[in-house]
């Protein structure tokens, strides 16, 4: 029965056998398989090459020490990998409280007015369609807002003051009669300013300064030609009229100054910028699948709205919440563009973070720039730095998955 | 009987007031809540404040751009070559190069991707076994988390030198082997979006065609697939936007001359990698025209991603199928 051709009967149109179709069928399947199978391997195949490539470069050494120009056998990732911690820090502190107030505004206090409603589905579009803008055009936005803010404030330039600024001590510091023909070298002592804003002082006036060891002493001052004095402990403390004295700066860790200039906390916000849409979807979501009957009962029981998402709501969509904020750190971590259009390519050669006003290197800045690198070696520590990462955001994924298992235990429906 | 005549004993909450019931007065809890709502507000607002300044920012600073005295803005959308970063040489500031070279690598991307992509979807959709499922879904995951540098160095390193090598005679840095990468990084959008899209066709259908002796084939072919188009369409653009607005593998992968060619074997800059390379170079300060081009630049781009987005998400609305 299986190819009797009845096409005679009606008006049908020729269809093909049932062999053919079935063959269609099975190569549909083929061309089905060789397509997914393909995105396996394409995984496959970078995981290998990456690791083919960077695993000889890694080692202790390796994220121990910081970026050294021409060597990269000596070079490493410490201080990316601070940077880094920094501004997954920074970002996470002002993206997760606005993203989350968002998003509960949004799901929970739905408005009845109708001008509010129409901010409210204005917001809503809104949020949808930021997650579509490329992260570039938000580190240009990071750039003009807090970089440059609008030149709001004077612009950080060398040798100069800026506007505001906290948390900086400026001292000036010169070096005393250096004796050639008794082989003694003049010693650098420093005072404080008391007036910063010049750059080079002239000391004209025997004052108390502060030694290399820290002790004080009273400067025994010199004129212009006159001879070296004999004693070597009234030498020590000798200096010309008018020797210049150079100003420098300690910075406190919490050294901050306005515009923020090229520094890791602008950057950190223009990451929070980032990922806030993705907070706020997540969220959504997260508070979205909450019973409604949870809702229903704490207002019966007389709480307010906000009582109600305080102790009702939020508890209960954390878990969610939590594995959403997690993931959008993970991905904080892994963007490059907006760092570097806000800090610049920065290839860090200090060790730690001195203060959060620095250009600071962050791992996926330094992957860039080892890739980009005109010296070929420093390829090998780019793949290095890949592992190094793509283990980091494997940690960070399994943190959250485990989170969220951990934490739903607990729920109502659980 | 006295500790526990206070709390109510519905069994479903009884969690949610495990601490000792703090009775606040109803106008207390009422301005508490003014105060959160207005703070909430503020939170939302910022979102707006975000994209409010996002197109003043990119307007202003392009205007000061088109208004500076060596450009026209004519020559701007005519000429088709683009010199600024170069310090020698007369300024070029034709945009089409820089159009030309996204647009080269977001075609080739979506090229790779959309075929690749949906017929992975369909195998995940329609065929796939538990297992495999299981194993699948996870590698499409892990390919969407890698961060972009990672697979603008798997570009440089792998791709130009070992898959494009052997073909044809491609230059260190070219438009093929960003767009691969570039495919690779839109693959596990496109799937999902796609198999979101076929999974939302109701069963009911595929078994009337099964039921009328269609094949698997020809029952995804012929009536799931367009039953999902408008699903498939707007994937496409979404991942059009998300190829156009590429930055780091375009600018490890594609090199720094703006080209003007179909040819993909030359090396093509994008509109995202020349706002990367400039702001990466030291030079770059505020009122240089260097500066100001990054923006009239960046507004282009915000344009015509910001138009992909709409139009795909007007798509996915509007011609979606509802079947109640």
């Amino acid at each position: 029965m299986s190819d009797r051709n009845i096409s005679w009967v009606f008006d049908l149109p020729d269809r093909a056998s049932n062999a053919t179709r079935v063959f269609k069928n099975s190569i549909f399947l083929f061309v089905c398989l060789v397509a997914s199978g393909l995105a396996v391997l394409i995984l496959v195949s970078l995981l290998t090459a990456i690791l083919f490539v960077g695993t000889p470069a890694l080692s202790w050494d390796f994220l121990r020490n910081v970026h050294v120009e021409n060597r990269p056998e000596l070079s490493g990732i410490s201080q990316a990998l601070v940077g880094s911690v920094a501004i997954c820090l920074i970002c996470g502190l002002v993206a997760l409280p606005i993203g989350i107030g968002t998003a509960i505004y949004l799901e929970e206090f739905q408005p009845h007015r109708r001008w509010m409603r129409i901010f409210q589905n204005i917001v809503q579009i809104n949020i949808n369609n930021l997650s579509g803008i490329p992260s570039i055009v938000y580190g240009i936005l990071g750039v003009s807002v807090f970089v440059y803010m609008f030149g709001l404030f004077q612009p950080i330039r060398v040798n100069q003051l800026p506007d505001v600024e906290v948390g900086a001590e400026y001292f000036y510091q010169a070096r005393t009669v250096s004796d050639r023909r008794k082989g003694i070298e003049g010693q650098l002592f420093s005072f404080p300013a008391g007036d910063p804003r010049q750059a080079i002082l002239e000391i004209d006036q025997p004052m108390e300064v502060i030694g290399r060891d820290g002790r004080k002493f009273q400067l025994n001052m010199l004129a212009a030609d006159a001879s070296l004095p004999e004693d070597r402990e009234l030498l020590s403390r000798t200096v010309r009229q008018g020797t210049a004295a150079s100003r420098f700066s300690k910075r406190a860790p919490t050294y901050f100054h306005l515009p923020l200039g090229k520094s890791l906390l602008a950057a950190g916000l223009t990451l929070a910028l980032v990922v806030l849409p993705i907070i706020i979807i997540a969220s959504q979501e997260a508070i979205r699948a909450v019973p409604q009957s949870l809702r229903d009962a704490s207002m019966g029981l007389g709480a307010t709205r906000w009582q109600t998402v305080a102790q009702v709501v939020f508890p209960q969509a954390l878990p969610r919440i939590m594995t959403g904020a997690i993931l959008s750190m993970s991905r904080a971590i892994g963007e490059a563009a907006p760092v570097i259009a806000v800090m610049g390519g920065v290839l860090g050669t200090t060790r730690g973070l001195s203060n959060l006003m620095e250009p600071t290197p962050v791992l996926p800045v330094t992957i860039y720039k080892w890739s980009s690198h005109q010296n070929v070696e420093y390829e090998q520590l780019a793949a290095a730095a890949i592992i190094v990462l793509l283990v980091i955001l494997l940690i960070v994924n399994s943190v959250a998955i485990a989170i969220r298992y951990r934490l739903s235990q607990n729920q109502i429906g659980a | 009987m006295a500790e526990n005549s206070s709390k109510p004993t519905a069994s479903g909450i009884e969690w949610a007031i495990q601490r000792p019931l703090r009775v606040r007065s109803s106008r207390t809890a009422q301005n508490r809540q003014a105060l959160v709502v207005v703070l909430l507000i503020g939170c939302a607002l910022i979102s707006l404040l975000t994209t409010l300044g996002t197109i003043v920012m990119l307007t202003y600073e392009s205007a000061n751009f088109f208004l500076s005295e060596k450009i026209e803005f004519g020559r701007f959308f005519s000429d088709t070559r683009w010199t600024i970063g170069q310090t020698q040489g007369e300024i070029h500031y034709g945009i089409w190069p820089l159009i030309s070279g996204t647009f080269r690598i977001a075609i080739i991307a979506l090229l790779f991707a959309l075929p690749t992509g949906i017929l992975a979807a369909i195998y995940l959709s329609e065929y796939a076994p538990r297992q495999v499922r299981s194993i699948l879904k996870p590698v499409l995951e892990i390919l969407a988390g890698i961060p972009t540098v990672v697979l603008g160095f798997f570009a440089v390193t792998f791709i130009t030198p070992y898959v494009l090598g052997p073909i044809g005679d491609f230059k260190p840095f070219n438009a093929a082997s960003a767009g691969l990468a570039v495919g690779i990084l839109c693959l596990p959008l496109i799937t999902s979006l796609v198999e979101d899209a076929l999974q939302s066709v109701p069963s009911s259908l595929r078994e009337a065609a099964y039921g009328l002796g269609s094949t698997k084939f020809e029952t995804t072919v012929k009536v799931v697939v367009p039953a999902a188009i408008s699903g498939i369409v707007s994937a496409s653009l979404l991942a059009l936007a998300r190829a156009v607005g590429e930055t780091m593998v375009v600018a490890l992968a594609a090199g720094s001359t703006a080209t003007f060619t179909l040819d993909p074997r030359q090396p093509s800059q994008t509109m995202t990698g020349f706002i990367v390379e400039t702001l990466n170079s030291e030079s770059v300060v505020p009122g240089t025209l260097s500066y100001y081009s990054i923006y009239a630049v960046a507004l282009v781009l915000f344009l015509i991603t910001l138009a992909c987005t709409l139009v795909g998400e007007f798509v996915r609305k509007r011609y979606r199928e509802v079947y109640t």
